[in-house]
């Protein structure tokens, strides 16, 4: 190829720089001033910022209603990791071990939730948790189990464990494709060595398929967090709002609320600062509890 | 190998969780459309069952009186537009950092992959403010930036494998017959891509029509409103209007774009997602 030094830069700097200086002033940029606004005392309106140091981490660390965010945000991460997990590892199985005939109708329809936006999915679970309307309450009236039914997004005690179910409902089918592409490549030999060993399924299971598709379950549960922690706002938003009295918010609604509904922008930057560092660390920590070595035999 | 009684009892237990979670899925959706063609009254009598008749009724007051038509119009102009700006953005720097190695290429190839698991939560403050300054706040333009540059990490992401899958002979080939670096990108690279352009413009798509949380901070005025704010705002008026019918025929409107795509690109979609799922 022959062209000079300096055609060669230029055709460089049009590939990279117009992408670079949008990704650096709505991605870099803002996330560096979040860090530095959360020093300031700041309400928007007026752009008249005071600077008051760690004023807004030590309001943070006495905010009565922090730990319970925290606490809410990995009760979500921990029980949507466990359902998820469990049901979409079953119906991974299921599909590549057993020979169904009508496999490919589950794998259409279980992975359709995965690309509805989640106000519709919402909207559709608000609904069906529905005191009085809702399939949940109907279901259990049917099944003669009146005194189980309850107002349950509008219970302080079960608002949250009913937000765990849509979530798993929506994020299954992606899993289970996923484990399903690692079971399609452990050999079939495998299988067949443990069968002439005399391994029933259910040890060909914990031996051949759960060690081999190891990587694919740590790549899961990693997603799950990571998008737990980054995103379980936005289903709290749509179906609670955080209440009732506060018995949903997670750490990013109530960032949202800080910011954007109470114009404590200073005071909701610190709390994406605790976001920030919490998922680091939880990646972190994940990361290293879960490095076993790939298993080969 | 021969078939015990017992192994056929399980193979057709195995079919229960199978069925019963293919209607956890399914009855809920199907439900929506149901639920679309009644009135507000026979929904609350009969809020499960088939309707007694199909009206359009709930449709058209949606489209006229709650404004889902402007809605509509603004989700499809944010989509198309998001869409195509994160094309206009990623192609180019994906090829430069697949094949035009330069120094720095694997850094900043890192920086834009290590930004899809960074929470963009904190950015969104700083960046109300920055759109206000470029008076692109409430702006359909501006929430289409902010869309395009979001998706940019993970579609470079995409572009570069793909692009790593053609042989480089075709660029050197078209390099020699005197086309410019330009010439190489646009009519060589761009068309060899365009499986994985696809792909990725697929899934894009669907994620700005489905974008809920920027668009609430980014968008303020009803005649701004996405559909899904405007669904967003149906839903809480629909506690003191009752206006169900109308809620269940704009989720359907929100929800009918998307079907469609995944009926057409199912294998697509979900290839793609769960490619860069377990790349990323």
């Amino acid at each position: 190829m022959v062209q000079s030094k300096k055609q060669k830069y230029t055709f460089l700097a049009f590939c990279l720089l117009p992408t670079f200086i949008m990704f650096a002033i709505f991605t870099l940029y803002p996330l560096f001033s979040g860090l530095y606004y959360s020093f300031f005392d700041w309400s928007g309106s007026s752009h008249v910022k005071e600077f008051i140091g760690f004023d807004n981490y030590i309001k943070l660390i006495n905010d009565s209603i922090i730990p319970g965010t925290i606490i809410h945000d990995y009760f979500l991460v921990v029980t949507k990791v466990i359902g998820i997990m469990i049901l979409a590892m079953f119906f991974a199985v299921a599909l590549t071990q057993l020979k169904i005939k009508e496999a490919p109708f589950y794998r259409i329809v279980f992975f359709f939730p995965n690309i509805m936006s989640v106000v519709v999915i919402g909207i559709l679970w608000t609904f069906i948790y529905n005191p009085s309307l809702g399939l949940v309450n109907s279901g259990l009236e049917y099944l003669g189990l009146d005194s189980w039914t309850r107002p349950w997004l509008g219970s302080e005690k079960w608002a949250l464990p009913s937000l765990v179910l849509p979530s798993i409902w929506a994020g299954i089918g992606l899993f289970m494709l996923m484990l399903m592409g690692g079971i399609a490549n452990v050999s079939k030999s495998y299988y067949e060595a443990a069968e002439i060993d005399g391994a029933n399924e259910w040890q060909q299971f914990w031996k051949v398929t759960l060690p081999l598709v190891w990587p694919q379950i740590k790549i899961s549960v990693l997603y799950i967090v990571i998008t737990t922690l980054n995103g379980s706002f936005i289903i709290v938003q749509v179906m609670t709002g955080g209440g009732p009295n506060n018995a949903t918010h997670v750490m990013g609604s109530y960032l949202y609320q800080q910011a954007f509904v109470q114009y404590n922008f200073g005071y909701g930057a610190t709390i994406g600062v605790m976001i920030l560092i919490l998922s680091l660390i939880t990646v972190l920590i994940l990361q290293l509890l879960m490095r076993k070595e790939k298993v080969e035999y | 190998m021969k078939r015990s009684v017992g192994e056929i009892l399980g193979r057709a237990g195995i079919r229960i969780p199978l069925i019963l979670w293919s209607i956890a899925v399914l009855y809920p959706i199907f439900w929506m459309f149901l639920g679309s063609f009644k009135s507000n009254a026979e929904i609350y009598r009969n809020p499960w069952g088939f309707p007694e008749s199909f009206s359009w009724t709930n449709f058209t007051e949606a489209w006229t009186n709650f404004n889902i038509d402007t809605s509509v119009f603004n989700s499809l102009f944010v989509t198309v537009l998001g869409a195509f700006l994160t094309l206009a953005l990623a192609v180019p720097t994906a090829y430069a950092i697949e094949r035009l190695k330069f120094r720095g290429s694997n850094f900043l190839f890192m920086l834009y992959v290590s930004a899809m698991m960074i929470p963009m939560v904190l950015g969104w403050i700083p960046l109300f403010f920055l759109l206000m300054d470029f008076n692109l706040l409430n702006n359909l333009v501006g929430l289409s930036i902010v869309y395009a540059v979001s998706q940019l990490p993970f579609t470079i992401f995409v572009l570069t494998s793909f692009m790593s899958t053609i042989p480089k002979s075709l660029e050197e080939s078209a390099a020699i017959d005197g086309l410019s670096p330009y010439g190489v990108l646009l009519k060589v690279i761009t068309p060899l891509s365009m499986s994985g352009i696809i792909t990725v413009t697929i899934m894009n798509a669907i994620q700005f029509w489905n974008e809920y949380f920027m668009a609430l901070i980014f968008l303020q005025s009803k005649d701004k409103y996405t559909l899904a704010l405007a669904i967003d705002y149906i839903s809480s008026e629909a506690e003191y209007t009752n206006a169900w019918g109308t809620l269940f025929a704009s989720l359907v409107i929100a929800i009918v774009p998307v079907i469609i795509l995944y009926a057409i690109f199912q294998q697509r979609i979900s290839k793609g997602m769960t490619e860069g799922a377990i790349k990323g």
